[in-house]
């Protein structure tokens, strides 16, 4: 009799393990405190609803986290989730066999719920590697005291000629007007890219990208390269932002030292954490102005430049692992991210509750993008698009010609192929 | 005779066997290391120097000699041997003679003089990580120690870290503020095994402290002064730890080092069969030198 009890109390025992104790390693670059604490909170809810599955959080620093994943993918420690921007980098991790493709888990709901863009975006070969999390836009962020200050109104600067003046005017008054991060290199690479898209357009882009025709040595590159050195020539930027990293830049716009921010549109937040006060500059004096519109250009006047990030899954990755994220990217879980504005949630239902002004702007531009260009260096890969972050800040520092600018990118284009 | 003789030279040659035996025991765990740190790495590294790889996968595309070129002609790269070499003339140039006059005044036991040697050597106890996130705050052009100490003077200062003029200047401070306390160290050891009969000798015969000193002490200390050269130079060949929190090899990788060259331009970049290839350049210079400097240097010295 006893020794039956023991014998049921054990096989009950393996049976739960049977179906369960499952471990999920999720990596995440989320550094904003309260932030992470909503990721904590989302993964002890799930784990509460599964039992048997253990959620381990993982957080690595924007730049170490590029440096590290691909070390970390080939080894034992490999997360089974982790976060991604797509683009190259994705194909490269794709070619080399280290990611889970996510079809035979994946539900209808969840890819409906992305929408076609969310889908495509981590497609490779006809195969899902990732679930959409987030849109981004990057846009021009200003300081509306500042401008006031300087007698500038931001109305004046919607083509470059009325850019560069109002440039000037800032300077005059002794206001720096933009701030940017050298050190980081790749916040530079926004200017040359909006040029890009504006002058070159998507389909001329895809063609250089692929080492087609000219390449990057074709004239609308170099033109948009101009208008970074150009406007590098005017000593825009604050002191010593060659060495300025991204949270020093941020908070140096934050602190409302900088009349300008060239920036994805999570500097909203970014840019409050940065600043000394931790409150950043209040909702009353921040605007989101248009780019300066410049003249011709193959590009359509509605299209982005931005990201669209997500979840990707490790080779080794559990089924699990994938039905917890598509719990995560659910509306409902979303909502409370959106709430606070850290992103804009691309699932759909998901940016409901933002009542951001700001990002519900960016949602809105996006959507009406008839190409929403993801961020160059990204697309490129590692390789190229560090040449190309090298380009851009070499460009905004006037320390190299946009002729020599864009021939450097497509010698590095034609080196990867 | 010749029995004895025989007799001898077979208890010679098992003594011999003996003691290569019990050196083969002992040397293993350290072999071991040394092989699956060191020697494996190199080989592997030196393997895909002939590949073009991103670091993910099996190597398939062999290119031959392909990234040893890219790598000697990649625009940054004279820059980071430039580097070094400026890193490891000044170091001979500024750094040892500095340390090596602190160690003459601070070599004799006093607790004073202790408290001082202590202070010095305390850098290079710190983390390279932490040394240049403390360094890069003193830098800071905005809240920073150096505008701080330009509002003081009432003069405007640069942005070291943001000037191509200045960076390299700002690096090698730290890498001497970082340093010294060791190099200083070595010679402290040297200066204290120096018996002291023969300075009071020469003491009592009326030579002047001067020339105690010169043809003395210095002379006497030789050996730990070759060894810091030697460590001055191979540290400087492998500086990077500084670097990356400082400026990361900017402004415009104009401060890179050879190993900050290979982080940035063969790690991050996943080009890894170009950081093979880096890392192999980097390997022949260390042991060129090395040689070198045992040919030139410690092998005259042993005479």
């Amino acid at each position: 009799m006893k020794r039956l009890a023991l014998a049921t109390a054990l096989a009950a025992v393996f049976a739960t393990q049977a179906v369960a104790d499952t471990t999920i390693k999720w990596l995440h670059i989320t550094s904003i405190p309260e932030e992470v604490e909503l990721l904590k909170a989302a993964a002890r809810e799930y784990e509460a609803a599964n039992p048997g599955i253990t959620i381990e959080d993982q957080f690595l620093e924007n730049e170490a986290f590029k440096a590290k994943l691909t070390t970390l993918l080939q080894s034992d420690a490999a997360p089974d989730i982790f976060f991604s921007w797509g683009g190259g980098v994705l194909t490269a991790q794709v070619d080399a066999g280290v990611l889970r493709s996510i079809d035979d888990v994946v539900s209808p709901d969840t890819l409906a719920s992305v929408g076609s863009a969310g889908v495509d975006a981590f497609t490779r070969d006809g195969k899902l590697y990732g679930v959409a999390r987030d849109v981004g836009e990057v846009v021009l962020w200003y300081n509306k005291k500042l401008f006031a200050q300087a007698g500038v109104d931001p109305a004046s600067m919607s083509d470059w000629t009325g850019f560069l003046a109002g440039v000037e005017k800032l300077k005059a008054a002794g206001i720096t007007p933009l701030a940017l991060a050298g050190k980081d290199k790749w916040p530079a690479q926004f200017w040359w890219g909006k040029m890009i898209v504006r002058l070159a357009g998507q389909d001329q882009f895809e063609a250089a990208a692929a080492g087609e025709g000219d390449g990057f040595n074709a004239a609308p590159f170099v033109e948009a390269g101009k208008y970074l050195y150009e406007l590098g020539a005017l000593k825009p930027f604050q002191p010593g932002f060659e060495a300025a990293t991204y949270g020093d830049a941020s908070g140096y716009f934050g602190d409302g030292k900088a009349a300008m921010h060239l920036m994805g549109d999570w500097d909203y937040t970014v840019m409050k954490d940065s600043s000394a006060s931790k409150a950043g500059i209040p909702d009353e004096d921040l605007g989101i102005m248009p780019f300066p519109t410049v003249g011709g250009g193959a590009g359509d006047p509605t299209d982005t430049l931005g990201g669209l990030s997500g979840w990707l899954f490790s080779k080794n990755a559990s089924d699990e692992s994938i039905k917890f994220v598509e719990w995560f990217n659910s509306a409902p879980v979303q909502q409370r991210f959106a709430e606070k504005s850290y992103y804009i949630p691309i699932v759909a239902g998901g940016a409901d509750t933002m009542t951001n002004p700001y990002k519900r702007q960016v949602a809105e531009d996006i959507n009406k993008a008839h190409w929403h260009a993801l961020f160059f260096d990204q697309r490129l890969g590692p390789d190229v698009g560090g040449v190309f972050n090298d380009l851009a800040i070499g460009l905004a520092a006037n320390a190299i010609t946009p002729e020599d600018a864009a021939a450097q990118l497509q010698e590095a284009v034609e080196d990867a192929q | 005779m010749s029995q004895t003789s025989v007799i001898q030279s077979g208890k010679r040659s098992t003594r011999g066997q003996k003691a290569f035996f019990q050196a083969s025991i002992l040397i293993v765990p350290a072999l071991i290391l040394f092989i699956g740190l060191v020697i494996w790495p190199l080989l592997n590294a030196f393997m895909f120097s002939f590949y073009k790889w991103n670091g993910f996968g099996p190597l398939t595309d062999f290119e031959g000699l392909d990234n040893y070129g890219d790598v000697l002609t990649h625009r940054t790269f004279p820059t980071a041997l430039r580097n070094v070499g400026l890193l490891a003339v000044t170091s001979l140039l500024i750094q040892l003679p500095l340390a090596l006059w602190a160690a003459l005044a601070l070599y004799q036991k006093a607790w004073f003089v202790s408290v001082f040697r202590t202070l010095f050597f305390l850098p290079y106890v710190l983390a390279e990580i932490a040394a240049g996130l403390i360094w890069r705050f003193v830098y800071d052009g905005e809240y920073g120690l150096v505008p701080a100490i330009g509002d003081t003077l009432h003069t405007e200062m640069p942005f070291v870290l943001a000037e191509r003029a200045w960076v390299m200047p700002a690096i090698i401070l730290v890498v001497m503020w970082k340093y010294f306390g060791f190099h200083m160290m070595i010679y402290i050891a040297g200066l204290q095994s120096i018996p002291n009969e023969v300075i009071e000798a020469a003491r009592m015969d009326g030579v002047s402290r001067r020339k105690i000193m010169w043809h003395i002490k210095i002379p006497m200390i030789k050996s730990s002064i070759a060894i810091s050269v030697f460590f001055a130079i191979v540290g400087s060949l492998q500086l990077f730890d500084l670097i990356v929190p400082l400026t990361g090899g900017g402004p415009q990788n104009s401060s890179h080092t050879l190993v900050s060259f290979l982080y940035e331009f063969g790690i991050r970049r996943m080009k890894l069969g170009f950081g093979g290839a880096t890392s192999v350049v980097l390997f022949v210079i260390c042991v060129g030198v090395t040689l070198l400097y045992r040919r030139l240097v410690l092998a005259r010295m042993d005479q």
